[in-house]
């Protein structure tokens, strides 16, 4: 689920001592929030080697754009969604490159080998599966399924009604549940 | 509640904890401090306030302004020529009298006057209408009727 409401009273100030002009604020918004952020992204499919960039990319527009933060959402939410953006245009950059690769931290030396290809498949389609989502579909399903974020919640940061975000959620478990079998 | 298991099918759910795995694996790798040193420095260098972020200052809201202008700019300029036009239509000075009771000399000045207003309303009087001191009191008072 979200952030306590402490921690998001927490963002809130620090928006309002960043926005006073404290870069400190900043610094500490972006500490707070680059490991969720940058988990994100990979999760999605994006390249360890860029992963850094991306996350400073998303921070950055985030803060340019801090105008039109609303409070909807909490800021981790609007900054994933912001992260979403980010990485659709890393994408279109991208879309040349293949990234086909079996994540070796994820077998166990002493498992069954059989298995083990069978989960590094299985991750290798399910990779493939969340590439090839909609967007919305895709991005709704990682804050839902990896952040554990509440419709609502990911209602306000991507800006669509809840209930489209649970259809949103539904297709794609369903397509990806399709892809991996 | 973990977020891995609400819904999902077994095999996806297994496969969804094994990318989390891996991606916040990778994500160790990002160093909160140097991304939040680069964002500052970037803020810093690049400024705080994002320009396309603000609505007016967009091409597409400049065009508008610029259309709305000009149109504003033409309705004004084509009412303020009627209202010029309306104001400066010239009238008779004076209502007249029974032209009966009019001297010789009151009459050259009414239809001085009524000159005066045809000229003004209707451009100057042209040669071909004649001299007003060639004509009689009877065709004066014509004159006077017709206008």
């Amino acid at each position: 689920m979200g952030l306590p409401a402490l921690a998001a009273e927490a963002d809130g100030e620090l928006i309002a001592r960043y926005l006073a002009g404290e870069e400190a604020a900043a610094s500490e918004l972006v500490r707070r929030h680059t490991a969720v952020l940058a988990r994100y992204l990979a999760a999605q499919g994006a390249p360890a080697e860029e992963l850094e960039d991306l996350t400073q990319d998303a921070f950055f527009k985030a803060f340019r754009a801090l105008g039109s933060f609303r409070g909807g959402a909490t800021f981790r939410t609007w900054l994933l969604a912001i992260g979403g953006n980010v990485l659709r245009d890393g994408r279109r950059r991208w879309r040349r490159r293949q990234v086909v690769e079996l994540s070796p931290e994820i077998r166990d030396p002493s498992g069954d080998p059989a298995q083990q290809a069978d989960a590094g498949w299985t991750l290798q389609r399910l990779e493939e599966g969340i590439g090839k989502l909609a967007r919305l579909q895709r991005e709704v399903f990682m804050m839902r399924a990896q952040e554990g974020l509440a419709y609502g919640e990911i209602a306000s940061g991507l800006g669509i009604s809840e209930g489209a975000a649970r259809v949103h959620y539904h297709h794609a478990v369903k397509r990806l549940k399709e892809w991996i079998q | 509640m973990d977020p891995m298991n609400e819904g999902l099918p077994g095999p996806l759910a297994d496969a969804l904890r094994a990318l989390d795995a891996r991606a916040a694996e990778r994500a160790a790798r990002v160093s909160p401090d140097r991304v939040a040193a680069a964002v500052v420095e970037r803020l810093r260098r690049e400024g705080a306030v994002e320009l396309q972020r603000v609505w007016w200052l967009r091409p597409a809201a400049l065009r508008v302004a610029a259309a709305s202008v000009l149109v504003v700019a033409a309705g004004w300029t084509v009412s303020l020529v009627r209202e010029n036009t309306s104001r400066t239509a010239a009238r008779l000075p004076v209502a007249i009298p029974a032209m009966d009771s009019l001297t010789a000399g009151q009459l050259e000045a009414v239809l001085q006057a009524a000159s005066d207003v045809r000229a003004a309303n209707f451009g100057p009087v042209t040669p071909s209408n004649g001299s007003l001191d060639n004509l009689s009191e009877q065709q004066l008072q014509q004159v006077l009727a017709s206008l």
